[in-house]
């Protein structure tokens, strides 16, 4: 917030602006796109061409083999009557309302117990953190399947007290739970954002709150938690817009196919199964426009909302 | 040394904004002219990324793509070094990898006008491939198709000419592990004369007197083969030859019904370990670490198999109604294809290679039965000699079954690459009974109706 305020300083500048600082400007501005330019090119030629493409083919037939056809709003029509999009809401949905509060709320109980001045404090964050720079990659997914298969680990410790495990990712009825866990588990990244927030609350208010006798429930609740909520906020803009476009954990776990019975097809891996595996281009595309719409529409809602519960303390 | 000290940076100053000098200036010109160099360079290099038609030596380049284990990467390399010994001004570049990856990676390649030249595919992709002109009619180029098996030579005709030259002949059998039923004390069934009563009641002794975690046999229900034999056997299809449906939901319904009562029965694996079972690699399955007596696997993947399981496996005729070996209805079915893409930019050198792989012995001698019993007649019998005891037993059983054969299936119709997967989630809904087996039948049938439609 500092940051922005120094900025803003910056673009109100007093008094008249002379010839020379324009020209000075000028030339500023010419270096710096010139400097942009790398990033420029991969902007335009890697993401806005490819989103300007994949645009034009949601209004077509493409099986990829074959150039598309223009079909208007056919893909759009269609996705209305998909059973198989709409489990793939709904699935991403509870991934997204259960997963993401969860996750944040592990990550701030484990910041707020780091911030307490532990010992060693960089090697616990640096451990805590660690789940996180694997979380998504192949390597954990692949594992957790192993952890949590029918002979599994966590079944193994199950037996020895006489419970017979069911196979978490492998029944329909708990496989989305064990993905939504190991989206939580990676919680490192919040939890170093909730942390230097937590350090960028002033003293004199705990110290403060103390002289009056709060207690250590009512200091969170009071000083913490407001103090906090622009912290909180964008952890949970950052954390919702990337959920709903988690795809990998999902694609290793279940092999590719969502199953078993969709449990846990996500939303952008029924995208990429019917645009690569079923010769249906055109149909991904609009799915990818129609889930764009989705992640803009929770944004503002997420911008609306916080008008009444994040406190800016400027 | 805490990284994030309370307070610490309030205010660093701000950035004071300094007036540049003349050296900074040319500096600032130098860098641009430095940036831009750097992104024309690297602009250059993603060019460079298609297909280079020959490579700096004069040779002509030609990419192969395949999906299968180590074993069959072995094999194929080696007969692709036997073809560049012969052929030194071509050279053929391999790429290959799991089946379930392949088709997603060549659907793209084939998108972005980038396909191997010479391309492995199926009876399920390939009218889907060559309606939509992906694929080379081979037809006009110098394939000599005179001594190929005349039914899996037409496997690879449809309406745009010859697309694929198959590359071997399998048929849909049970494999069984004599060790698993060794050590059960149960005695191999005879396959001449088993019936499905037969092969449920061998299945749930067999788990009975297996250690824990072993049953008698996989579960049928994850691939359409089995489906296919079930189907004709009760008079039906799984396609028909104007390409559509050729069975109804109670058909399919039927099948599930008996798969129910494998599974209540505890003759296949639970319904988690079904799941599990099918995302194993072939080195991986039931059959191969010994926890099955009994699988489902095609005739040419024996061998893999056991290279995998390090002992000895036994092909065996899928059980009819009747108990009759006649009654089976199995059929010869083209293993796999070898297709070329229509856009090759070498087309004379891809035939070549291609009519190496299916004519020529010393291709045979280094792919031996690995997709399949050779369909060229005069390289089945100059390799006998060469066959391991695997291949061995894989060649004996495709001409066992020779007078057993029911009417050779038609072709998957276009789209029918979808139809696997329906069927897998589909079995999964009813063994976690999730869906009655004729709900599952009707939305089944619903579903593989609108895919190949």
């Amino acid at each position: 917030m500092s940051a922005i305020s120094e900025l803003s300083s910056l673009s109100r500048r007093k008094g008249p602006v002379t010839e020379e600082e324009k020209r000075a400007n000028r030339r500023d501005n010419k270096a710096a796109y010139v400097f942009l330019l790398p990033w420029l090119v991969g902007l335009l030629a890697i993401t806005i061409g490819p989103m300007l493409m994949s645009l034009y083919l949601a209004f077509t037939d493409y099986s990829l083999l074959q150039p598309p056809e223009w079909t208007g709003l056919d893909n759009f029509i269609r996705m209305f009557g998909d059973a198989r999009l709409h489990n793939s809401l709904g699935v991403t949905f509870t991934y997204v309302l259960v997963g993401v509060p969860l996750q944040l709320a592990v990550a701030l109980v484990i910041a707020l117990v780091l911030d307490k001045g532990l010992r060693g404090l960089p090697f616990y964050r640096s451990v805590f953190y660690l789940p996180s720079l694997l979380g998504g990659s192949v390597a954990v997914a692949l594992l957790w399947k192993q952890i949590f298969g029918t002979t599994g680990l966590v079944n193994q410790v199950l037996a020895l007290v006489g419970i017979q495990g069911p196979g978490w990712i492998s029944d329909p009825s708990t496989s989305l739970s064990s993905i939504i866990l190991l989206h939580v588990w990676t919680f490192g990244s919040p939890m170093i954002i909730f942390l230097a927030g937590l350090r960028q609350i002033p003293n004199m208010y705990y110290e403060a709150a103390e002289v009056d006798g709060a207690s250590t429930l009512q200091k969170f609740w009071r000083i913490t938690l407001p103090m906090l909520s622009p912290i909180i906020f964008f952890n949970l803009v950052l954390q919702i817009i990337g959920s709903f476009q988690s795809f990998t954990q999902a694609f290793i776990v279940s092999g590719g196919s969502g199953g078993p019975s969709d449990s846990t097809m996500f939303f952008t891996l029924y995208l990429y199964q019917k645009g690569f595996g079923q010769f249906d281009m055109g149909y991904a595309s609009a799915m990818a426009w129609f889930l764009l719409v989705i992640i803009g529409a929770f944004t503002a809602i997420n911008f609306i909302a916080s008008k009444y519960w994040v406190f800016y303390d400027d | 040394m805490p990284l994030f000290s309370r307070q610490a940076s309030a205010n660093p100053g701000g950035s004071a904004r300094t007036k540049s000098s003349a050296a900074k200036r040319r500096l600032r010109a130098s860098g641009a002219l430095a940036a831009a160099a750097a992104v024309v360079l690297a602009l250059g290099a993603c060019g460079s990324g298609g297909s280079a038609p020959k490579s700096s030596d004069g040779k002509v380049e030609l990419r192969f793509s395949w999906w299968g284990g180590d074993k069959r990467a072995q094999l194929t390399q080696a007969a692709i070094a036997a073809f560049e010994a012969e052929n030194p001004n071509i050279k053929i570049k391999p790429e290959y990898g799991d089946w379930s990856g392949y088709w997603d990676k060549l659907a793209t390649q084939v998108a972005a006008n980038d396909a191997p030249d010479i391309i492995q595919m199926d009876e399920k992709y390939i009218t889907e491939y060559s309606t939509r002109g992906a694929l080379l009619d081979l037809s006009k180029h110098d394939i000599d198709t005179s001594k190929l098996d005349e039914a899996a030579l037409n496997a690879g005709k449809g309406e745009k000419g010859l697309t694929g030259i198959a590359a071997g002949i399998n048929a849909a059998t049970i494999l069984a592990n004599p060790a698993v039923f060794q050590a059960a004390g149960v005695p191999l069934p005879d396959d001449k004369t088993w019936t499905w009563e037969d092969f449920e009641r061998i299945s749930a002794e067999l788990t009975a007197k297996s250690p824990k975690g072993t049953y008698g046999s996989a579960a049928y229900g994850t691939d359409e083969a089995s489906l296919g034999v079930w189907l004709r056997q009760n008079g039906k299809s799984l396609y028909t030859d104007d390409g559509k449906l050729g069975f109804e939901p109670s058909d399919i319904a039927e099948w599930w019904t008996f798969l129910k009562e494998l599974s209540e029965k505890k003759a296949v694996p639970s319904a988690s370990e079904v799941v599990e079972a099918e995302a194993a690699p072939l080195d991986q399955s039931g059959l191969a670490t010994g926890k099955n007596g009994l699988a489902f696997w095609w005739s040419n993947q024996l061998p893999a198999l056991e290279k995998a399981s390090g002992g000895e496996l036994q092909i065996l005729r899928f059980p009819s109604k009747t108990g009759k070996s006649a009654d089976t209805q199995l059929w010869y079915k083209a293993s796999q294809f070898w297709s070329a893409s229509s856009r090759t930019k070498h087309p004379e050198e891809t035939a070549k290679f291609i009519n190496f792989l299916a004519n020529n012995v010393k291709a045979g001698e280094a792919l031996l039965a690995d997709r399949g019993v050779y369909p060229n007649s005069e390289v089945r019998t100059a390799i006998e000699s060469k066959l391991t005891p695997a291949d061995v037993k894989v060649v004996k059983f495709i001409d066992q079954i020779k007078d057993e054969l029911g009417e050779a299936p038609a072709p998957p119709p276009k789209g029918a690459g979808a139809i696997q997967e329906i069927i897998k989630r589909y079995t999964s809904e009813v063994l976690f009974n999730r869906l009655s087996t004729e709900e599952a039948g009707k939305k089944a049938v619903d579903e593989m109706k609108s895919a190949i439609s």
